[in-house]
């Protein structure tokens, strides 16, 4: 066994193991040099799993008894390196001890965890002076709790243990000593005073605080009941309102304050007693007012992490989460501007207005912060709620210019948007679409008539932003291609004029919008967003792709928010081509482009992206709708979408109902016989080759005249007087006639009725023109009448002719019939009554 | 594929039965259940739900919670007048209801609060479903009309006021009062199909103001099943199964694909109103939940919401409106990552190198410290054994020159 499992042998782990030991863990005899061995030791150890004392495989007895002796030898060695006098030995032992805690066997750790634990925690105690022997303890205790938490048997022995463990932990915290806090299992109300002291006292740096607040929101869950939680949350809630109170006095209404509290606190109900350690740190803080205003910032804003990050972690058991003051909260934050209000400037000092400013956005940043998480932790339940939040944004959003403080709020928007549906999207769209275009700053009305000072200034700004090479590249698109070049450069010129982060997310929730929204209700704005977003796109994606791009991809240059940016706009532009209108997407030739030309970029983000817009897009150029059943496991006999079904005999009369619509994708029923099968062949192999923009018009020709007018796709539109009107009332979707050709189409069964509606959608009417313009046909063939263009070849085709329009009124009588008997319940027109 | 299960109730007080959909078998039978039609939810599978015919003279309403595994009800409300159709919204969040006056009745699950209600519909409404992202409400009545609520529009005060109406769309293309409604995925163009006793089924988008028609296949039923009229259809989560509930107690299951029944189930002897298809709840069988020990599932699944409430609070009391957020699931497995020592190590061994920190200088300091005491040890010891030497040496000498003196007259 040994020699057949090579490295993944169990006997080979004792033997590493102890080799481990003798080679590279630090003795007490010798001295221990390099540290940097221990990481050897650690990784060796991980990846062999030396400790685990398990074998997938049962194996034989002593070489289990041969590894728990090296195990145990290891412990041993452990426990009198942790007990060394040198702080250097002391501490690797320390660190391998946690390492311990980690990768032993879980009986071993139940058995010897005490040991350990007194071990450890005799080492965070005051006779240790080396920091680092206390920071490694820590996180090594740190470990045992987590490995503890996973033993539910354990659970209430360790936290009786870990009481112990608060003591020393609160004094490393008051030593200022540590940055490891130890929050696993804790005994509360000391640790909240000590936190919270912690906090106020201003005397951490921005990571300590982070890790602070972290702790404080995981507090509630020692206790893990509904109560702890919420009073937690009120507490905070309250303490920063009353903060606030004193940092915008004179900033604000004075009504606001009032306004929050009551938000916060029914009337009525008692207030909880503050956050314990608050009086103490009030004493120690009056010391260090330095800038009370950057304390009052750091204080609020952890408070406000804090929140965020109760509301976000999971808890044990439901609990209620305070919406109403939440939003309140955040929005009396978000509606200061930092303005004096002038009725009470006297109460404010200019230099405390400056202070509080500088402090504002931070605040703003985090109260965007809880309404995203607000937004994240309700999910549907913010129902009642959304209105207040969006109310607040829209107002925000309009005020707002720092960049980052906007991409947090379109953030917001964006999530909304997806998270509440159509219902949202309809109602707020206008709003966002006012402030996107602020954003994305489409020059309207401006493109001519522009001095050229107005234009040596913005290559200004497009030089603060994006590479010098860019500049020059514009600069000589300008000077090459006068006027072509110029709307382009103009829109390009002003886009530099906002960071490109926030044109990524107001991008975003564009998207977002078209996603959810787009068609609904959108008559006001869909123009205009899909005429921005091919501008954004075509801008975005011009500089990369022209001769610039080599240069840029050649010296290494990564411009990754450009290469953002380009992607983004991209999306928004796929979602605007797909989101369904009211016609065909006008922009589809210039998206397509767009998109073709990025595939080429292989292996970036990007060309991935633009495959996919093109099998997106693939289905709005050939629209189709596809049939319900499968037709492999069906009994239907007939090939959708292939030539050969042309000659295929259909079986029986209801068969012909569903290949009747089948044979509007381009290959009627009606005229296989006919005698120009070449001519509608080759005209079908046109179709195939020829551009993405070949309408359903010409299929409809197609059937109305006769195939050998194929070639002349022009003039097959005229053949009928009343073929082109028909043509134009079915494209536009929108004409008198249009409900009665729908109404024609009565009789047919249920699936195509479906496709009927997507075809009109993507503008694609074959089946719904079908029958009318057959219709015109036969009339006219009845009365003889033929019009002037088609007239030679009606007359030298006649016989072919005639015998088609047979066959297709025989069929709408066959058709009729038969609809008539399965389907009593007709009430609208018939077909032929056109 | 998923397990799923097919729900039938009927308008006399038989109860809900509950099969397997593709197994046949039969689950528990719950108690005491005259649902209206349209009347059965289940309530994003936690628990059903569904309101009750009542006497003419009552002028309350019934909704009734079952939980999975027990035949009896559990939960009763009444709310101020009959409801007739009850839906509830896929995340079992909310509860709407449509009572016979033409309200709508809008309440949180898990508070049972009636957040909303609104005037709707001039007479009874008679179906109600949520569109497929939750966020638009449709509503069919037997006034012929068809609404579209949007659920924002609905609890934005400031926007409600401005707004001409409150509906977002009203269809009214039915002529006789509408008996279902439906309608499927397709975001802001999904396709609203209504059935009205007009004996037309019609179909509309929201997405264009002319809404199109596509109308009138009544039929498919008359023409597919035998003897009694159907009332109610259903389909499995593939769409290759239908569920039909037949007037005369039958619960047929047909496959699309080939046309044919592949299944009978028998409900009562009294008319099937409601069928639903639904995947399995986790806690269906007692048998089997009783099996699995502490599964978080049956310490918060299992209690029902409180009852709904008949009236709307007060708008002071909506402004301390509380919202439950449930414990989220998250797994006990322990990530590597959450163990720090070997972090923290790495850390320092980073700073020993660089001998930069004071901390890493702080070990050196205590190294050399002892150090210096071993060697001042070291030089004590020294210096005691060259005074020991020394001291033999003298002593020695000093012997060897009194032996030497003594003995010298030897030499």
């Amino acid at each position: 066994m040994a020699a057949s499992e090579g490295m993944y042998d169990v006997a080979l782990k004792p033997k590493l193991l102890r080799s481990l030991l003798r080679e590279y863990v630090p003795d007490e005899r010798h001295p221990f040099s390099n540290p940097s061995e221990l990481s050897y030791v650690v990784s060796t150890v991980k990846t062999h799993n030396l400790l685990s004392e398990w074998a997938s495989q049962p194996v034989e007895q002593n070489v289990m008894d041969a590894w728990k002796s090296a195990v145990d030898s290891w412990v041993h060695r452990l426990l009198t390196l942790a007990s060394s006098n040198l702080p250097d030995k002391r501490w690797a032992g320390i660190c391998l001890l946690g390492l311990t805690c980690q990768e032993c066997s879980s009986e071993r750790f139940l058995s010897s965890y005490a040991v350990w634990l007194d071990k450890l925690l005799s080492l965070v105690q005051p006779p240790v002076v080396s920091n680092f022997v206390k920071a490694a303890s820590c996180a090594s205790l740190s470990d045992m709790f987590t490995r503890l938490s996973g033993f539910s048997n354990a659970k209430k022995d360790g936290s009786s243990q870990a009481t112990r463990v608060i003591q020393p932990a609160l004094k490393l915290l008051n030593e200022d000593s540590s940055a490891v806090v130890l929050v696993g299992i804790a005994h509360y109300s000391y640790v909240e005073a000590a936190i919270v002291s912690k906090i106020m006292s201003g005397k951490c740096c921005a990571s300590v605080l982070k890790k602070l607040g972290y702790g404080l929101s995981l507090l509630p869950k020692s206790r893990g009941d509904e109560d702890s939680w919420s009073l937690m949350m009120d507490k905070i809630l309250l303490y920063i309102n009353s903060q606030l109170n004193d940092a915008f006095q004179g900033l604000e209404e004075e009504a606001r304050s009032a306004q929050t509290m009551r938000a916060l606190l029914p009337s009525g109900k008692e207030p909880p007693p503050p956050l314990s350690g608050l009086a103490a740190s009030e004493r120690t803080s009056d010391l260090s007012t330095r800038r009370p205003e950057r304390l009052l910032g750091s204080r609020i804003s952890t408070l406000m992490r804090c929140c965020c990050d109760m509301l976000t972690s999971s808890y044990p058991v439901m609990v209620p989460v305070p919406v109403c003051g939440l939003i309140a909260l955040a929005g009396r934050v978000l509606m200061v501007d930092g303005s004096l209000s002038s009725s009470s400037y006297s109460f404010m000092t200019t230099l405390k207005q400056e202070f509080i400013c500088s402090e504002i956005p931070l605040l703003q940043l985090y109260s965007l912060e809880i309404l995203t998480a607000v937004v994240k932790a309700l999910s549907s339940q913010l129902l009642p709620h959304a209105a207040g939040i969006v109310q607040l944004l829209n107002e925000y959003l309009r005020t707002c210019r720092f960049p980052d403080l906007k991409i947090k709020a379109y953030s917001i928007v964006k999530v909304l948007l997806m998270s509440m549906g159509i219902g949202i999207a309809i109602h707020i769209s206008q709003d966002i679409v006012s402030n996107v275009f602020i954003d994305l700053e489409l020059p309207v009305g401006e493109k001519d008539g522009k001095s050229s000072g107005v234009q040596t200034k913005s290559h200004a700004g497009l030089l603060s932003e994006s590479s010098q090479r860019k500049r020059k590249h514009s600069i000589m698109a300008r000077s090459s291609q006068e006027q072509p070049a110029h709307v382009h450069l103009e829109v390009e010129n002003t886009h530099s004029l906002t960071p490109i982060s926030v044109k990524i997310a107001a991008l975003e929730a564009l998207e977002a919008l078209l996603t959810m929204g787009g068609s609904l209700r959108s008559e006001s704005w869909r123009a205009n967003v899909d005429h921005l977003l091919i501008t954004v796109a075509t801008n975005a994606c011009k500089g990369g792709w022209s001769k610039e791009e080599r240069n840029i991809f050649l010296s290494g240059d990564p411009t990754p928010t450009w290469a953002d940016f380009q992607l983004t706009a991209l999306r928004a532009l796929l979602a605007s081509l797909l989101s369904p209108g009211r016609g065909r997407p006008s922009h589809l030739a210039l998206g397509l482009e767009l998109f073709r030309r990025g595939m080429q970029e292989t292996g970036t983000k990007l060309g991935e992206y633009c495959g996919h817009a093109l099998l997106a897009l693939e289905v709005l150029i050939h629209p189709r709708a596809l049939p319900l059943l499968d037709l492999h496991s069906s009994v239907n006999d007939f090939k959708f979408l292939s030539h050969k079904s042309r000659d295929t005999v259909y079986p029986s009369v209801d068969r012909q109902i569903p290949k009747y619509q089948a044979g509007t994708l381009g290959k009627g029923p009606a005229e296989p016989e006919s005698e120009d099968d070449d001519l509608n062949e080759n005209w079908l192999g046109n179709d195939d080759e020829s551009e993405i923009q070949v309408t359903e018009r010409q299929q409809n020709a197609h059937y109305t005249t006769d195939p050998s007018l194929d070639e002349l796709p022009s003039v097959k539109v005229a053949t009928t007087d009343n073929v082109p009107e028909k043509n134009e009332t079915t494209v536009s979707a929108s004409g008198p006639n249009d409900k009665s050709m729908a109404d024609a189409d009565d009789n047919m069964s249920e699936s195509p009725h479906f496709r009927n509606i997507t075809n009109q959608r993507t503008g694609a009417l074959e089946s719904v023109e079908l029958e009318p313009v057959k219709s015109d046909v036969i009339s006219e063939v009845g009365r003889g009448s033929t019009s002037t263009s088609a007239q030679h070849e009606l007359e030298t085709k006649n016989d072919g002719f005639t015998t088609i329009v047979e066959r297709i009124s025989a069929m709408f009588e066959s058709d009729n019939e038969v609809s008539n008997d399965s389907l009593p319940d007709i009430v609208d027109g018939d077909p032929d009554s056109d | 594929m998923e397990a799923e299960v097919v729900l039938a109730s009927s308008p006399t007080d038989a109860g809900v039965s509950c099969w397997d959909l593709h197994t046949g078998a039969e689950h528990l039978r719950y108690k005491s259940c005259a649902s209206s039609p349209h009347g059965l939810a289940s309530v994003a599978g936690r628990f059903l739900a569904s309101s009750q015919l009542r006497d003419r003279k009552s002028s309350s309403g019934s909704i009734l919670y079952w939980s999975w595994n027990k035949p009896q009800v559990e939960v009763r409300s009444f709310p101020a007048e009959p409801i007739k159709a009850l839906v509830s919204n896929s995340q079992g969040t909310y509860i709407a209801g449509g009572g016979v006056s033409g309200d709508i009745y809008f309440w949180e699950v898990a508070t049972g609060k009636l957040l909303k209600k609104w005037h709707a519909h001039y007479r009874a409404v008679s179906c109600l479903v949520f569109n497929d992202d939750q966020s638009l409400l449709i509503s069919g009545s037997e006034d012929g009309c068809v609404r579209v609520w949007s659920l924002f529009l609905i609890f934005d005060d400031a926007r409600r006021e401005e707004a001409r109406h409150l509906f977002e769309y009203s269809f009214h293309e039915h002529s006789l009062r509408v008996t279902d409604v439906k309608t499927g995925y397709g975001g802001s163009n999904a396709i609203i199909v209504s059935a009205s006793e007009d004996r037309t089924c019609k179909g509309k988008t929201c997405s264009e103001d002319d809404i199109s028609l596509i109308s009138s296949q009544h039929s498919i039923k008359s023409a597919l099943y035998p003897s009694k009229a159907v009332t109610c259809l259903a389909s499995s989560a593939d769409g290759f199964l239908l569920v039909s509930g037949s007037e005369d107690g039958m619960i047929r299951v047909w496959d699309t694909r080939t046309r044919n029944i592949t299944r009978i189930f028998r409900h009562t002897k009294g008319p099937v109103n409601n069928v639903l298809v639904i995947r399995q709840p986790q806690n269906l069988n007692p048998r089997t939940s009783a099996n699995s020990p502490v599964s978080p599932l049956r310490r918060h699944g299992l209690t029902l919401p409180p009852p709904l409430e008949k009236f709307a609070n007060s708008p002071d009391e909506n402004a301390h409106a509380k919202v439950f957020i449930g414990p989220q699931t998250t797994s006990n497995h322990l990530l590597d990552s959450s163990y720090i020592s070997v972090q923290t190590m790495e850390a320092q061994i980073k700073e020993l190198q660089q001998q930069g920190s004071s901390a890493a200088a702080e070990v050196d300091i205590e190294r050399l410290k002892s150090e210096q005491l071993r060697s001042v040890q070291m030089i004590q010891q020294w210096k005691k054994m060259y005074e020991n030497l020394h001291q033999f040496c003298v002593t020695e000498l000093l012997d060897g020159t009194h032996t030497e003196s003594a003995n010298g007259p030897n030499l």
